[in-house]
């Protein structure tokens, strides 16, 4: 096995990521993303050095960590610009347009990590420098993506929903250790309850700031009921009736198309003695009610308006931008809150061993019911912003896939650690929305200009041109990460101390000292 | 009235009768130990106590109150905290987390506290630290070893981190399945004296199980002897050491010594 110092290794680590992206992307973004992942190479080069100690020494180890990441960069850059554009039927840059890239490149990735190194290397308040240099990025992200054309905040709005679906999650799975599959119908839950409230099809037209609150109570409520007929399972039992409820809520919602509803006493009189003129209706008289609009879903649903800024539009993507952001900040601070608090305790002890926490005290039905309201008052709020956000909304939006990924970025992220959670979830859906879409592009146009032409055989072409396809291999590659990942590092990427321990009991090799605390508070929680 | 008090306390499992009508009753400051050979069910009525078993028949009142069939959370909440025989730790959160889980139901703070964390919900959280760490000390484990985590402690370490955690909830009656079980001989005296000073400093009343004879006629003031679910036999240590019964029951009957022993090892 090679051995690399810390700094090399970030480097190079983080460098292909940067590679993937300046060859898919290219141009002023490649630039961005090197300046940005320079100084998280940086970041996690700092981790792996143990006593780092004086700001000195964290350049060092930083600026390393940032030219190795640049270097790849360079040479990722000039590759792009001079073999695979041309491959895809494009110009190629010329040389002088290639070194200002490559240098920019290299000189903003060494500038980061430089700064970052230094930050991380001041012996006092590292964590809050963290999540003053993270909340700083968050702020200023709409600006870089501005500069840099990227144009990705549309789906950088909907990472931060999945987010916020993610931390969720993480308090049912991960702390409380109730294995949820159905997790997406309370995303649903809080979708629908917005729809209801803020369209023409019950005709209420609430104020989105009231109704995000309900929504957030009545996907709570609806937590406490699909949790308590769980409340005698556990494991494998509970994750089966989880994955009931989860089936259940949207095929419930495509169905609430025609809805008679009676006064249950004359209609039960009524036919009784077969009197159907006796039956006092109460909804849906005329013609059937319909609530939900089936497959067609609700559309349009209100949207928010402030001050000053007036009615969220969906042209401008900054507000919805900075309010999705305040959520997952806000969720944040309340769940790293909850860890720490005699709740988070309780669920700790429970997911450990639950007949010694009811004998310390630990009212389990208490406890587990409101891990369950806990966890979806979040997706209430995630699904009231995503109903308003899109504008319209349909059963088929909340199936079990969609469980099952948000599932994936808890587990791959690092199960009961928010900060891996959080990265678990950047890294899924940046692959899902940004470089799957954007690799299926340049594969295209690479397969149309330099590998079709050469094939001779028509038959060939087709399925070429057919089967490589990566946008239908998604799910493939998606199954393959959690396949690799569950055997090299079950534990997530940046797992909770507890679950490390869990996994490598008696592994004298403990390598990342991180620890939840440490983790928590590193991502902007302001829990000290 | 007794302190703590079972009526005719039973449990069947189908067919199986593990504890059979028994009438037990101690008062406050005592320690009162249960013994007998493996498979009398002590253990059994140790959590009929403690809640997790619902007795088949019979009664149980701790100071006057009935408390038949309330669940070990509400048991805790009125002064009944135990241990258990293969400790049940939670092993992955640390030394420290363990005693302020034991802590739940004495703190108030709730999902609000949580979140706004006001004034008095840190000074909570304060307390419990140092009430914490005040009992890591008490139980002998010591304060530096807070930050590890409870697998990692050594065996006897984490027998007494088990009592650490147990007493974090403000118990009246405590009770304690074989303490000193897999314990040597230094460990066990240790322990001894702890039982004694949770006795003496802290005036609990203690309920223990214990195989170790040593141990119980020494801190012991009343010994209750249990076969096959019924008790058999009741009194102060010398008493029952002298009980021709307890004698029977752990030795076998005088006269069919050899012929038993002989038997059960065909």
């Amino acid at each position: 096995m090679l051995h690399l110092s810390a700094p090399a290794k970030a480097g190079l680590l983080l460098g292909l990521i940067a590679a993937l992206t300046i060859l898919l992307f290219g141009g002023w973004s490649s630039v961005v993303i090197g300046a940005i992942l320079g100084a998280a190479a940086a970041h996690v080069a700092c981790y792996w050095t143990p006593d780092l100690g004086s700001p000195r020494r964290g350049a060092q180890v930083g600026q390393l960590a940032g030219l190795t990441l640049g270097l790849v960069g360079v040479v990722a850059t000039v590759i792009e610009a001079q073999v695979l554009l041309p491959a895809a039927g494009e110009e190629a840059l010329s040389w002088l347009q290639t070194v200002v890239f490559a240098g920019c490149t290299l000189i903003g990735a060494y500038l980061t990590g430089l700064g970052m190194g230094s930050l991380q290397g001041l012996p006092e308040h590292r964590q809050r420098n963290n999540k003053w240099v993270l909340a700083g990025f968050a702020v200023l992200y709409p600006l870089i993506d501005y500069w840099a054309g990227l144009g990705w905040t549309a789906t950088v709005i909907q990472i931060l929903i999945f987010a916020m679906l993610a931390l969720g999650l993480n308090i049912v799975v991960g702390y409380a250790g109730l294995l949820d599959l159905g997790y997406a119908a309370f995303f649903a839950i809080g979708a629908y309850t917005t729809a209801f409230f803020s369209s023409p099809q019950l005709g209420l037209q609430w104020n989105f700031w009231i109704v995000i609150w309900i929504a957030a109570a009545v996907a709570a409520l609806a937590g406490v009921t699909l949790g308590s007929p769980t409340l005698p399972l556990r494991g494998d039992y509970l994750a089966i009736v989880t994955l009931g409820f989860g089936e259940i809520v949207p095929i419930v919602f495509r169905n609430l198309t025609s809805i008679r509803l009676n006064e249950p006493i004359s209609a039960f009189l009524g036919g009784l003695f077969n009197r159907p003129e006796w039956v006092i209706c109460w909804v849906g008289c005329e013609e059937p009610f319909n609530l939900t609009g089936g497959e067609a879903g609700i559309n349009p649903i209100g949207r928010p308006s402030l001050p000053l800024i007036g009615s969220f539009t969906s042209s401008n993507y900054l507000p919805w931008y900075f309010l999705i952001l305040s959520l997952v900040v806000m969720a944040l601070f309340a769940i790293g809150r909850l860890r720490q608090s005699r709740i988070g305790r309780a669920w700790a002890a429970m997911r450990e061993d639950e007949l010694a926490a009811s004998t310390m005290g630990i009212n389990l039905v208490q406890t587990k019911l409101m891990a369950f309201a806990m966890g979806a008052t979040f997706s209430g709020f995630a699904g009231a912003f995503y109903a308003s956000y899109i504008r319209a909304i349909f059963p088929t939006v909340f199936d079990f896939s969609v469980s099952v990924i948000i599932l994936c970025m808890v587990i791959l992220g690092g199960l009961g650690n928010m900060t891996g959670v959080l990265l678990g979830c950047f890294i899924i859906m940046g692959a899902d929305r940004l470089y799957l879409p954007q690799l299926a592009q340049v594969l295209k146009k690479v397969l149309q200009t330099s590998i079709l032409p050469n094939i001779p055989s028509p038959a060939w072409q087709e399925f070429i041109s057919t089967s490589i396809d990566p946008i239908q291999m998604r799910l493939f590659l998606f199954g393959l990460t959690l396949v690799i990942m569950m055997l090299v590092r079950p534990e997530g990427l940046i797992p909770s101390a507890t679950r490390r321990a869990e996994l490598h009991h008696g592994d004298p090799n403990g390598e990342v000292p991180a620890t939840e605390e440490t983790a928590i508070s590193s991502s902007g929680s302001g829990s000290h | 009235m007794a302190f703590f008090e079972a009526i005719q306390l039973t449990k069947q499992f189908g067919g199986l009768t593990a504890v059979n009508q028994i009438d037990f009753a101690i008062e406050r400051g005592m320690i009162a130990s249960v013994i007998g050979p493996n498979g009398a069910g002590k253990t059994t009525f140790f959590n009929m106590i403690t809640g997790v078993y619902t007795p088949t028949k019979g009664q149980l009142m701790f100071e006057g109150r009935a408390i038949t069939g309330s669940p070990p959370h509400l048991l805790v909440r009125l002064g009944i905290a135990r241990t258990f025989q293969n400790i049940r730790l939670f092993s992955n959160l640390t030394t420290l987390e363990n005693v302020l889980v034991g802590q739940h139901s004495r703190l108030k703070a709730g999902l609000w506290g949580a979140f706004l964390r006001p004034g008095w919900v840190k000074a909570e959280e304060a307390n419990a630290k140092a009430k914490a760490l005040d009992l890591l000390d008490f139980v002998g484990l010591g304060r530096q070893k807070a930050e590890d985590q409870a697998m990692n402690l050594s065996y006897g370490d984490q027998r007494r981190l088990e009592i650490a955690r147990a007493l974090a909830s403000d118990p009246k009656l405590l009770l304690l399945d074989e303490p000193t079980a897999g314990m040597n001989p230094q460990e066990t005296a240790e322990l001894t004296r702890l039982i004694d000073r949770l006795k003496r400093d802290l005036k609990l009343s203690i309920l223990l199980i214990e195989h170790d004879m040593k141990v119980v006629m020494e801190i012991s003031d009343q010994v209750s002897v249990m076969e096959y679910g019924i008790k058999i036999a009741e009194g102060s240590p010398a008493q029952v050491q002298a009980n021709p019964r307890v004698i029977e029951a752990y030795l076998g009957k005088p006269d069919e010594t050899e012929s038993s022993s002989l038997s059960a090892e065909a």
